[in-house]
C-alpha cells in the first residue's frame, strides 16, 4: 500500500466517524412541555384575557430555561459536551421570539386587523418549526408543515376563538414533532 | 515524499486524528461517546487517548453525570495548533498527489 492509500483509508475512517455522529432528534419532554405551556397560554386571550402577561412573563422565561436545562442534560447523558449547539438554539428561539412580536406591530399601528395578525402568528410558528427542522432537529419540520396547514385552515374559515384554536394548532404541531421523534440508541454514558 | 514529512507522528494513527477531528466539532466527548462512535475496545481507545494526553494534545476531566462517573475530553490548544498543522499537510500530501 503506498502513503497515499493510507492517507485516504485515513481519512475515509474519519470521515465514517464524523458522519456516525447522532443526528439532533430534539427531545420529547421539551416537545410536550411546550404543548401544555402554549395550549394553555394562548387560551387565555380568549377565556381570561387579564391572566395572559402574567403568564407569559412567568411561563415563558422559566419554559426557556427548563428547555436549556434539558437539553444540557441530555447533551451530557449522550456524551458530548459541546455549548455551540445551544447557543445556535437560543439565537433560533429569541429570533422566533423577536418576529412574534413585529407580527402585532401592523396591528398596532392599525395597519392590519388583530385577527389578521393573530393568524399570521402561525405563519411565524411554522416558518420557525420548518427552519428547526431543517437546521436543529428533524421532528420540528413536520410540525411545522402542520403548523402551515392550521395557517391556511384559519385564512379561509371562521372560527370562533382564534388564539384558543392558534394554540391548539400549535400544541398538536409538538405533540406530533414528540411523537415522530426518530429512537434513539441508548445513551452513551459512563 | 517532501509533504509527508509535515504530517505530526501522534496524528498520523487514523483512531487519533478521528478523536481529533471529534473534539475540533465538540467542546467535550465523554469516553463512552468515543467508544460507540469509533466502535473500538475500552483497550484500544484507552491507549489512543492516553498517546494524545501524554503529547498535551488533549486534556481530561472526570465528573459525575446521573451519579455515573464520566471521563470528559477536550482538546487542548496545542492539540488544535497541531490538528491544524496535520490537515495542513494532509492537504500538501494530497495537491502533490492530485491528478
Amino acid at each position: 500500500m503506498t502513503a497515499i492509500d493510507r492517507v485516504k483509508e485515513d481519512l475515509d475512517y474519519v470521515a465514517s466517524a464524523v458522519r456516525r455522529e447522532a443526528r439532533e432528534d430534539g427531545i420529547p419532554v421539551i416537545y410536550y412541555m411546550w404543548a401544555l405551556l402554549v395550549g394553555i397560554g394562548w387560551a387565555l386571550p380568549d377565556f381570561a384575557p387579564r391572566w395572559t402577561g402574567l403568564y407569559w412573563i412567568i411561563v415563558g422565561p422559566a419554559g426557556g430555561l427548563m428547555s436549556w436545562w434539558l437539553g444540557a442534560r441530555q447533551g451530557a447523558k449522550a456524551g458530548i459536551n459541546d455549548v455551540a449547539p445551544g447557543r445556535r438554539y437560543a439565537f433560533h428561539w429569541l429570533l422566533t421570539l423577536l418576529a412574534f412580536f413585529l407580527v402585532f406591530l401592523p396591528a398596532v399601528t392599525g395597519k392590519m386587523g388583530a385577527d389578521a395578525a393573530a393568524i399570521n402568528v402561525l405563519l411565524v410558528i411554522g416558518l420557525a418549526y420548518t427552519l428547526a427542522g431543517v437546521h436543529l432537529e428533524r421532528p420540528l419540520l413536520w410540525s411545522g408543515l402542520l403548523v402551515f396547514g392550521g395557517y391556511v385552515a384559519l385564512s379561509v374559515l371562521e372560527l370562533p376563538y382564534l388564539w384558543t384554536t392558534n394554540g391548539l394548532v400549535v400544541a398538536a404541531s409538538l405533540m406530533l414533532a414528540g411523537l415522530t421523534r426518530r429512537k434513539r440508541a441508548p445513551a452513551a454514558l459512563a | 515524499m517532501k509533504a509527508l514529512h509535515g504530517l505530526d507522528a501522534a496524528l498520523e494513527h487514523r483512531v487519533r486524528l478521528a478523536i481529533s477531528v471529534l473534539l475540533a466539532r465538540h467542546g467535550e466527548i465523554s469516553f463512552s461517546r468515543f467508544k460507540e462512535q469509533l466502535e473500538l475496545t475500552d483497550g484500544n481507545l484507552g491507549a489512543q487517548l492516553r498517546r494524545l494526553e501524554d503529547d498535551g494534545y488533549i486534556a481530561l476531566r472526570r465528573a459525575f453525570v446521573e451519579r455515573k462517573p464520566v471521563t470528559w475530553y477536550r482538546l487542548s490548544a496545542a492539540g488544535r495548533k497541531a490538528l491544524d498543522k496535520h490537515l495542513r499537510a494532509l492537504q500538501d500530501v494530497i495537491a502533490v498527489a492530485g491528478p
